[in-house]
């Protein structure tokens, strides 16, 4: 290491022993620095994690270069200068190679200098990289874990080192049962939430920051359950068959593996999590991964020749995202029980020992990274009996982890017994607490790694938080201890208000507020607090209330949930509707029973679920196990008690009903479409059958498709010169601004707000109506972007003058519910006028064509993921393939919510929509100065009525004048380029090659700024014309034949069962604004405008970026709040 | 200490009948397994062997004796109750003395001039403690043997200080607590079937054979005791071993001494003809069947 290096501050707080010095802040470090020093800075800090050997100083300095590439550098640039981001580089950051990717990027900067579009693509691979050594760290660990290595080295099934405990093997001595080993296991609860540091790159990093107290609880859905249960139950037992049969009966699923390569396809069936357990366990070591061999082999070198498992797993109806960690600690219990079979664990029955306990958490760790899912190292917690404190622990030189990270994988966990717990504070607890789910189940995965870099970085205002929580912390074990649940109460809201939503703003959201708030008000002091139980809120929380109110408040509570949601359902993503549990503290963890003779059953769903495959199946080729299994049926249902079955749910599940109805919570609501009410919403919303059918037929024959998007090959497309844009980066010119604000005083411009699209990326296909989601607190309260947009409305109007009319474009998906969200919030208190567009025309999605699948997953550019969730991805792809040709390609997808099945046919109908709807012509009426219209979409927050802008515009007399943006990593879906020497906006859909859109340095914010009269005139209409519908649907007819056709594929949720969702990419149809710049008789202008008007915010994972990098801070200063 | 008493054990149900196969030797002479295992015991030194038997077993194991039967005391293990209590059938018999100890379905094949037995016996001699034979071994064998944990003792080359004893653990457990260093990863001490056991052990076979936690003990539950009572060492000798129980066991235990011995042109030339003769096409059997078939130890 060079002296040079050792002087730079920033390599000085990483190399520093000094808990002051190491644990500054980057932005303290940036502080005052000019453009250059930072520049300089940064390559020191390249170099020196090039030759450091330390993982963790490494990856700080990944995180360290990362920020400053995304917020540091780029602030200096003033806006200014555009680069490319050399296509090499881009194709190395899809395929991992990370460190490549830099060095092409920084070759790049060595040539053109520095730039934005730069700036991001090096922050972006940087963050890459540094997540990846994190990973690898990780795994590295979870493999090294003694007692899991032999697993990796096992590479042939006859060298099986596992044998099945004789005594669950009782068959062929009599004609009896086989035994069942049953493992029961509770659920945990994180009572300190101390700041997500479970996550394991910070307990590895900061073992001495890394503390939760963790509660194993039972529990049972209020008003549907008349007991607490620990509500996860696993069942083994040897069947006489060489098959691996593996059976969810929450999921109603079952699969039998005959094979060992099956045991690894994780996403062919909903039975993954069973699949990870049992590699996990060491049945299949994750060492036999391709080896070929089947399953009947493996089985009898474990359990016997022609002898099989069956595991079976049941987590009593607990919906998802309950924040217990429930599919941890099922997959804790499911190893245990498989351990225990093959004596890994020597205690057959009863609890584990702390040593146990250990060894199967560690299993667990593993089986969540063969899944490819990630929990926290405190969520096994279940497996451990009562109250524990989970402390992260300092790696000793026993352990792999030593001298690699300051902490091991692995934390230590310390029972609360009585003496520090007693039974009265326990029951306390019970008697104060009321657990929730509150319905959404959201994908926590971007807010974990929002948290590991802020940690990394040591964000100031988030290490003073963390800081905070750990001292929290302390006080909630004291509370606890001390039994003051009142205490507690106030802390656990504390840490909640205070540290959690300063390090993650978006812990919370409007659903969880407006309960708080409503306890508050309706229980006044008799509240005590609220309680977030990890991840994010509204999924698993708890409500904590004085004893004398609590029974009151859990009924009140399992009513206004389901209030709040119904307010909050289309703008929030709700996977179901919320539910009130009751709970009480397990003291056992997980504990194991082996049930023999007439107890070895298997739960009553599993009969519900199998019994019509047995019955369907002749007799003789049922094994005699089954048949004997058969047989017992009908004397168990005869029993009463807890090994009796329930006549009438088999008879059910054999006979035919009307309309089947099991297991979905959320009522009508999420049952697929019935074919009478699709046709009804179809009929009317003006779904043109006939133009279907001819789109299906081209999807059919090839001629409309992923390929047949793109522009022909031959087309020469560059990008624009200086000629072609009117930058406005610099300012502009004064002239402009006074006639732009002077015809906004003058009532001459109004503002389109499109929002017709539910947003896809912002919630996977959830559905929801993307405009009203209140996803980032304003002035003290949660805006949606509807809001956002009225409110830079009104500051305008209120600084120029003159009235600015305001119409909001709907689909039918969206339109009853921002009508609803208007009509309920009076407008957000916005007082101008203010139009509802309602969408003219719907489609119905299509089952896409294979070939558009394989098309979009090997002809386009695709991320590939980290090792096993790449894994996961190809064996889920094949399985959606799969589910293609089975539904019909090209067929109309019907099986779904019909918000689901039908879409919006693309932002173009937009605009005629307005004609034809008779907007336009009212807002002509009622407003006759009006000319110009700012269109926009509702993802564009920093887009308001410029009156630079629009004098710019008024002044060029075009038709159209689109507003680009200087390109960054992230801005991908086309761009402006000179098409055969003519500038237009390209779709990225249509770019004939990737490598294309890299040249391009302009993206397109699709803002657009229209001449009402001139684009009437495009169509072939004028202002009297409007009112004629019949001229009007001509005009728009033939303009829309003009205009090209896009195939497109969107990912849709389907929800069913508890909170379960599966996402599925369908097909549809689209024509594009942008494409108004293909016809040559349409004047179209291109502004080139700063960044952060044209930003958009497509995903909720841009979010912490956009907040840290000021453009939140631009929002707010844009609006008027009311 | 000296060495004059010898402990073979052969009444497991089963394996009984295992020391009445008859072998060709080294020198080309006919003998059953029995006669091999006494005649690598008295190599040792020793001048009494207790064999225990099932009581039927007695005038069958009389005849496999041959020329040796003055050297042999019979011991009776009435009820099938496992290792340790075959053990403890010959605790009269051994009294105060250490005694080796060896299994009546293995063969050993010593790698030097001296055979396996006086090896074991010269070791336990020479540090005055029980010691047990131990090889390398591959952890998908651990189901089938007692493995030991243990430290090497610097300047003796394959001799360890015994840690811990676990009879058949699995590989989790072997990874955790059975680990010795200087094996390859993946390997750890099997017991060779051969052992010198001091009067100490007696006590431990009583105690774990009290112990209803122990549901049928095994040498290695006792040889776990062992460690805390003083010393005991575990000995890498130079030979090999070989368990006729196993299927193709007395096959393979012949071969191996067959082409070590007299006949190995003799046996070698036979074996070629057998392979080039070997008619083309598949084996009757598939590959993954014959690999999987239980017993079969490779």
């Amino acid at each position: 290491m060079t002296i040079a290096m050792q002087t730079d501050p920033f390599i000085d707080t990483i190399l520093a022993e000094d808990g002051d010095v190491r644990d500054r802040s980057l932005e303290s470090l940036c502080e005052d620095q000019s453009l250059e020093r930072l520049m300089e800075h940064a390559a020191a800090l390249d170099r020196f994690r090039r030759d450091e050997d330390n993982l963790y100083r490494r990856v700080r300095a990944l995180f360290f270069l990362s920020s400053l590439y995304r917020y540091h550098v780029p602030a200096r640039f003033d806006g200014l200068g555009t680069g490319s981001i050399p296509f090499d580089g881009y194709e190395h950051l899809l395929g991992r190679r990370f460190q490549e990717a830099i060095d092409a990027f920084l070759k790049a900067q060595s040539q053109q200098g520095p730039s934005d579009a730069l700036a991001s693509a090096l922050a972006q691979a940087y963050h890459e990289l540094g997540f990846q050594t994190l990973a690898d760290q990780v795994r590295h660990s979870v493999r090294t874990v003694r007692g899991n290595q032999w697993m990796f080295r096992l590479g042939h099934v006859a060298e099986h080192p596992l044998r099945l405990r004789r005594e669950l093997d009782v068959l062929g001595n009599v004609d009896g049962v086989q035994p069942v080993l049953r493992e029961t296991t509770a659920v945990r609860m994180d009572v300190s939430h101390s700041a997500w540091s479970d996550i394991f790159f910070l307990g590895m990093d900061f073992p001495q920051g890394a503390r939760v107290v963790n509660v194993s609880v039972d529990l049972g859905v209020r008003g549907r359950d008349d007991c607490v249960r620990p509500p996860i139950e696993t069942y083994l037992r040897v069947i006489d068959r060489p098959v691996f049969r593996l059976v969810s009966v929450d999921l109603g699923a079952s699969t039998e593996v005959t094979t060992v390569a099956e045991m690894f396809d994780f996403a062919r069936d909903y039975l993954g999590l069973l699949k990870a357990a049992v590699i996990a366990s060491g049945v299949v070591p994750p060492g036999l991964e391709g080896c070929g061999s089947s399953m009947a082999s493996l089985l009898e070198r474990v359990v016997g020749r022609g002898r099989g498992l069956e595991l079976v797993s049941k987590i009593n109806d607990i919906p998802k995202g309950s924040r217990l960690a429930v599919s941890t600690n099922l997959l804790g219990s499911l190893i245990s029980n498989l351990m225990r079979a093959t004596g890994q664990i020597r205690t057959l029955e009863g609890p584990l020992t702390e040593s146990d306990r250990r060894l199967v958490a560690a299993r667990a760790i593993l089986g969540e990274w063969i899944g490819g899912s990630g929990g926290g190292w405190q969520d096994s917690g279940g497996v451990w009996p009562g109250i524990k404190l989970i402390c992260g622990q300092e790696a000793g030189p026993d352990d792999p982890e030593f001298g690699v990270s300051r902490g091991r994988l692995m934390p230590n966990h310390t029972v609360l017994e009585q003496d520090r717990v007693s039974d009265e504070a326990r029951k306390k607890l019970q008697d104060s607490l009321v657990l929730v789910h509150g319905g959404m189940a959201q994908n926590v995965g971007p807010i974990l790694e929002m948290v590991t870099e802020h940690y990394l970085v040591r964000g100031d205002a988030q290490w003073t938080a963390r800081k905070e929580a750990m001292k929290i912390y302390d006080d909630v074990v004291e509370a606890l201890c001390d039994g003051d649940i009142a205490r507690l109460g106030e802390l656990t809201t504390r840490n909640f208000e205070g540290p959690l939503q300063t390090i993650i703003p978006w812990a919370t959201n409007r659903f969880t507020d407006t309960m708080i708030e409503s306890c508050r008000s309706q229980f006044g002091k008799q509240f005590w607090g609220f309680w977030m139980l990890g991840g994010m809120s509204g999924g698993g929380m708890g409500f904590i209330f004085d004893p004398a109110v609590k029974q009151a408040a859990q009924d009140w509570l399992s009513v206004e949930l389901v209030r709040v949601k119904r307010s909050l359902e289309t703008a929030l993503p709700f996977a179901m509707d919320p539910v009130v549990y009751d709970f009480a503290i397990n003291d056992n963890g997980t504990s194991a029973e082996l049930l023999r003779d007439e107890n070895a059953g298997l739960p009553q769903k599993y009969y519900a679920l199998m019994l019509p495959q047995w019955l369907r199946t002749p007799l003789r080729d049922l094994s005699p196990q089954t048949r004997g299994e058969l047989s017992r049926i009908s004397s168990r249902c005869s029993e009463s008690g807890s090994s009796g079955l329930d006549a009438s749910e088999l008879l059910r599940s054999v006979l035919p009903t009307a309309k089947v109805n099991v297991g979905s919570d959320s009522g009508s609501e999420n049952e697929p479409v019935e074919d009478s009410s699709l046709k009804e919403i179809l009929h009317r919303n003006g779904f043109d059958r006939s133009q279907h059918e001819q789109i299906r037929e081209s999807m059919r024959s090839g001629r409309f498709g992923l390929a047949a998007n793109r522009l022909a090959r031959d087309l020469k497309i560059a990008d624009v010169e200086s000629r072609h844009v009117t930058d406005t980066r610099e300012g502009i010119d004064e002239k402009m601004v006074r006639m732009g604000a002077e015809a906004i005083a003058a009532g001459q411009v109004g503002v389109v707000t499109l929002a017709a699209g539910v947003g896809s990326r912002w919630t996977q296909g959830a559905g929801v109506c993307k405009a009203l989601h209140p996803f980032h607190r304003f002035a003290g309260r949660h805006r949606s972007f509807l809001e956002i947009h009225l409110a830079k409305n009104r500051a305008t109007s209120r600084r120029y003058g003159g009235v600015i009319p305001h119409v909001v474009t709907t689909s039918w998906m969206t339109d009853g519910a921002i009508r609803t969200a208007l009509k309920e919030n009076e407008n957000y208190g916005h007082d101008g006028p203010l139009h509802i567009s309602s969408g003219r025309s719907v489609g119905l999605r299509m089952v896409p064509m294979v070939r558009d699948l394989q098309f979009l997953w090997e002809e386009t550019p695709q991320q590939v993921l980290d090792q096993q969730q790449q894994k996961m991805r190809e064996s889920a792809r094949s399985a959606i393939a799969n589910w293609a040709r089975s539904m019909g390609e090209g067929s109309d997808y019907t099986d779904n919510v019909p918000a689901q099945c039908v879409h919006p046919v693309g932002h173009w109908y937009e605009v005629p929509n307005l004609f034809r709807g008779g907007v336009l012509s009212r807002l002509i009426r009622e407003q006759p100065a009006l000319k110009y219209l700012m269109l926009h979409n509702i993802d564009t927050l920093g887009a308001n009525v410029d009156p630079g802008l629009l004098g710019l515009h008024i002044d060029s007399g075009a038709t159209l004048s689109y507003e680009v943006i200087p390109r960054r990593l992230e801005d991908r879906g086309g761009g402006l380029a000179l098409v055969s020497g003519r500038p237009r906006l390209v779709e990225g859909l249509a770019m004939p090659d990737d490598r294309i859109e890299f040249g391009l340095r302009f993206y397109n914010s699709m803002t657009t700024w229209i001449d009402i009269d001139a684009l009437l005139g495009a169509f072939g209409l004028d202002r009297k014309s409007l009112d004629d519908a019949v001229t009007v649907d001509k005009a728009v007819r033939e303009m829309a034949a003009r205009l090209p056709t896009y195939i497109t594929l969107k990912e849709v949720k389907k929800r069913w069962g508890h909170a379960q969702e599966d996402v599925f990419p369908v097909a549809q149809f689209e024509k594009l604004w942008g494409d108004m710049t293909t016809l040559s008789d349409v004047d179209s202008r291109f502004i080139v405008t700063p960044m952060r008007r044209g930003q958009q915010l497509k995903e909720p994972s841009q979010l912490d970026a956009w907040n840290r990098d000021g453009g939140s801070d631009y929002v707010d200063s844009l609006c008027d709040w009311r | 200490m000296q060495v004059l008493k010898a402990v073979i054990t052969a009444a497991a149900p089963n394996q009984n009948t295992l020391p009445l196969q008859r072998l060709v030797d080294r020198n080309g002479e006919e003998k059953t397994a029995l006669q091999l295992i006494v005649e690598e015991t008295l190599s040792a030194g020793v001048e009494e062997i207790g064999v225990v038997i099932q009581p039927g077993d007695e005038e069958n194991y009389r005849q496999a004796a041959g020329s040796s039967i003055g050297a042999l005391r019979f011991l009776h293990q009435d009820h099938p109750r496992g290792y340790a209590d075959a053990l403890l059938r010959a605790e009269s018999f051994c009294g105060d003395d250490p005694f080796l100890h060896l299994v009546g379905d293995h063969l050993y094949l010593s790698a030097s001039q001296t055979s396996c037995a006086s090896q074991l016996v010269a070791m336990a001699c020479q540090h005055e403690c029980s010691v047990s034979a131990v090889q390398s071994t591959r952890e998908h064998r651990l189901p089938y043997f007692g493995i030991v944990g243990g430290n090497s003792i610097p300047r003796h080359e394959g001799l360890y200080d015994v840690r811990s004893v676990v009879e058949k653990p699995t590989p989790t457990l072997a990874e955790q607590e059975l680990i010795t260093p200087g094996l390859r990863s993946g390997h750890y001490l099997g017991y060779f079937g051969m052992h010198v056991l001091t009067p100490a052990v007696i006590e431990c076979l009583h105690e774990v054979m009290n112990d209803p936690s122990h549901e049928r003990p095994s040498l290695s539950d006792a040889a776990a005791k062992l460690v805390s009572r003083g010393k005991y060492l575990a000995y890498q000798l130079h030979g090999e071993r070989y368990n006729i129980g196993y299927q193709y066991g007395v096959l393979i235990a012949q071969l191996a001494i067959g082409l070590s011995g007299r006949d190995r042109d003799y046996l070698l030339t036979e074996l070629v003809e057998l392979l080039a003769k070997r008619a083309e096409g598949n084996p009757i059997a598939t590959a993954e069947q014959s690999t999987s078939s239980e017993g079969v130890d490779r």
